[in-house]
């Protein structure tokens, strides 16, 4: 692999991410267009940031998509966790294969599908107990835990799948209980599943318009489905800045992810290089003595 | 994928549709109950489609707090209505959908003596409406157009310097269509609407409903097929405003907007709108208050509100469609008003039709008979 051929290495590098990355670079780009017309350049400006700032339906919309997102994808954090837990540390038990299935049908379900069901569950429910009381920021919140769940289910599952279960038996071992064990020995190694379970789970519920336009009510227009919206009108440069600051954003928070991560890392490795010192130390003065 | 979208929530539509169709109608009396209702009002409407200031006097003068949500599809709408328990308190469907939906019972029946302002509509444009509602009983015409011709007239001149376009033969007749091929010719992704034009054309009635004048439809589409680049219901806009094509059948408004668009961005285009001679589809924009409506007094005093010269003025020239108020109509810019694509002469309004609702079955032939026209098959 190594050696021969830089040159197409290079080149498949290069279109890899011009595949990737001109879509949104010309976005940026289109975002300090003077024209009103989105694909025609006219010009280096920034006025379509003023006019964001002052379009209040955008900026409402897109605090109460952030806002949701950052609540849903923490409570799918949770409940994923817990599910991936149960389906890959408690051995088999009654309905381990429906539970694993139920967990993870909303990743292969139709998203038409899964909007509609829900939509008929809180109909049905209000009907029933008068809960939910409409529909709004709870409900889209519920639905997008719904589907993220299943996300985080999988990543948390696959991560304690690979990892060495002696090193929980060792800590239960050395006395301590299971709380203690899942707080200070298992939740630090899969941390990082469950940061990209969270980042994935935000972007899932960032930019879902279909479930949310299904079980959203008064009040509760997400930025997506504002867009949407607009698009019957053609979709004005003022989009174009709100994506570019919406990038940033993602950007540095992917960022941050990757540089705790990396750090996790090291520090792990460095952890084990120490642990194995330790060992090689206890059996070189067992072998002495 | 929108269309994969669009697909699968029809059938879902049509099977609560049936759902709602055994109930038995449960529209309440009309009038107000007697007791008083917070000062709430939930809008859903399309996004960009009312004058914000509206809003904000409507607010002001009655102290009634208006929350304004938006909708991307008639369809999405639909689907609130048929569930139920929507939540909100005035809809905007268009009256093609309103026809349905007021046969599956979603619909208050208007408390006419609290909107003196209906007075003030159209008569004519009300008996078009009353033929998708009968008796005007839940639908009050928000806006209305048609579906006609935008085009760049420099453009065609210099292609084809006799093109008739005053006619639908400009994007129907295959010996027309195929000389602006190069120039490129868009057309609107939306069955019901495409072939009753081509039935208009064809001299027969754009709300028929049998396969035979279905077939000649599709026989005269699949001819032009090879001629069309695009086939989408509001992507011409941009394409004609920066060029991309040259012909678009799209709806009045928007054709107004590529317009102004283009004058934006500083192109000198001559985009112009027109209603073929042979007559076209008129759609309309209708408010209406779901039955379960939690705020009917405030969503009667906001139709009201919009029912006023003035305001029905502000609205029409703030989205650049027109209203059906004749009082409003000295009020509306001079440059909009005179725009007889927006405003038709009385003889070309005579011309206009409704495009109706069309049976279950119809509509199944109707979509794939259009899918074999956007595949080219």
């Amino acid at each position: 692999m190594s050696g021969g051929r830089p040159w197409f290495r290079m080149l498949a590098l290069a279109l890899g991410f011009a595949f990737l990355y001109i879509p949104i670079v010309s976005l940026v780009v289109f975002s300090f267009n003077e024209s009103r017309l989105v694909t025609v350049w006219g010009g280096f400006s920034t006025k379509w940031y003023g006019a964001l700032l002052d379009n209040q339906q955008i900026i409402g919309a897109a605090l109460l998509s952030l806002k949701i997102a950052a609540i849903s994808a923490t409570v799918a954090v949770v409940l994923g966790t817990l599910t991936g837990m149960a389906l890959a540390r408690f051995g088999p038990f009654r309905g381990r294969t429906m539970l694993s299935g139920m967990a993870t049908a909303p990743l292969v379900m139709p998203e038409v599908i899964t909007g509609l069901s829900l939509l008929l569950l809180f109909v049905t429910l209000e009907q029933l107990f008068g809960w939910p009381e409409g529909r709004g920021m709870t409900t889209i919140i519920l639905a997008h835990v719904t589907f993220a769940m299943a996300f985080v289910t999988v990543i948390v599952q696959s991560r304690l799948a690979q990892f060495d279960e002696s090193l929980e038996e060792a800590a239960q071992d050395l006395g301590a209980r299971p709380a203690k064990v899942f707080f200070l020995v298992t939740l630090p190694i899969i941390f990082p599943a469950l940061l990209s379970g969270w980042l994935l789970a935000f972007t899932l519920s960032l930019d879902d318009l279909v479930i949310a336009s299904f079980v959203a009510g008064p009040g509760s227009s997400t930025l997506p489905m504002v867009v949407f919206s607009k698009v019957r009108l053609g979709v004005s440069p003022d989009i174009n800045a709100l994506a570019t600051i919406l990038i940033v954003i993602v950007a540095i928070g992917v960022a941050i992810a990757g540089v705790v991560m990396s750090r996790q890392q090291k520090t792990r490795d460095r952890d084990a290089q120490m642990a194995l010192a330790a060992n090689q130390q206890m059996i070189d003065s067992l072998k002495k003595g | 994928m929108r269309a994969a979208i669009r697909a699968a929530t029809a059938t879902f539509l049509a099977v609560l549709v049936l759902a709602g169709c055994g109930r038995k109608p449960s529209t309440p009396e009309a009038g107000p109950p007697a007791t008083a209702e917070e000062k709430v009002l939930n809008v859903y409407n399309w996004s960009d489609y009312i004058d914000p200031a509206v809003i904000e006097a409507f607010q002001k003068e009655t102290g009634i707090a208006v929350r304004y949500d938006v909708f991307d599809s008639n369809e999405v709408l639909e689907t609130k209505l048929l569930t139920g328990k929507s939540g909100y308190d005035v809809v905007v469907p268009s009256a093609y959908f309103l026809e349905r939906q007021v046969q599956a019972g979603v619909f208050r029946k208007l408390d006419k003596t609290r909107l003196a302002g209906l007075a003030n509509l159209d008569p004519g444009l009300q008996a078009s409406v009353a033929r998708h509602d009968p008796g005007n009983e839940h639908g009050v015409i928000y806006m209305w157009g048609t579906t006609g011709i935008g085009y760049d007239a420099d453009r065609i001149a210099a292609i084809m310097p006799d093109a008739p376009t005053d006619s639908w033969s400009l994007v129907l007749d295959p010996a027309v269509v195929s000389k602006f091929q190069g120039c490129g010719v868009s057309f609107l992704d939306d069955p019901t609407d495409m072939v009753g034009t081509v039935l208009l054309w064809l001299g027969k009635d754009p709300n028929s409903q049998s396969e035979d004048d279905l077939k000649l439809a599709e026989e005269a589409l699949l001819k032009i097929r090879p001629y069309i680049r695009t086939i989408h219901s509001s992507q011409y806009i941009e394409d004609l405003a920066n060029g991309e094509v040259c012909i678009a059948v799209g709806y009045s408004g928007d054709v107004l907007l590529a317009r102004d668009r283009a004058a934006e961005a500083g192109k000198e285009l001559d985009i112009r709108y027109v209603i073929p001679r042979e007559g076209a589809l008129m759609w309309f924009d209708t408010l209406a208050i779901p039955a379960d409506a939690a705020h009917p007094n405030n969503a009667h005093a906001f139709i009201d509100y919009l029912l006023r010269p003035d305001v029905a003025a502000a609205n029409s020239n703030y989205v650049n469609y027109a209203t059906a108020n004749t009082e409003a109509l000295a009020l509306v810019n001079d440059e909009l008003r005179n725009d007889t694509g927006i405003y038709p002469t009385p003889e070309v309004k005579e011309r206009l039709q409704p495009n109706l609702a069309k049976s279950a079955e119809f509509t199944r032939s109707l979509n794939r008979a259009w899918t074999r026209f956007v595949t080219g098959r």
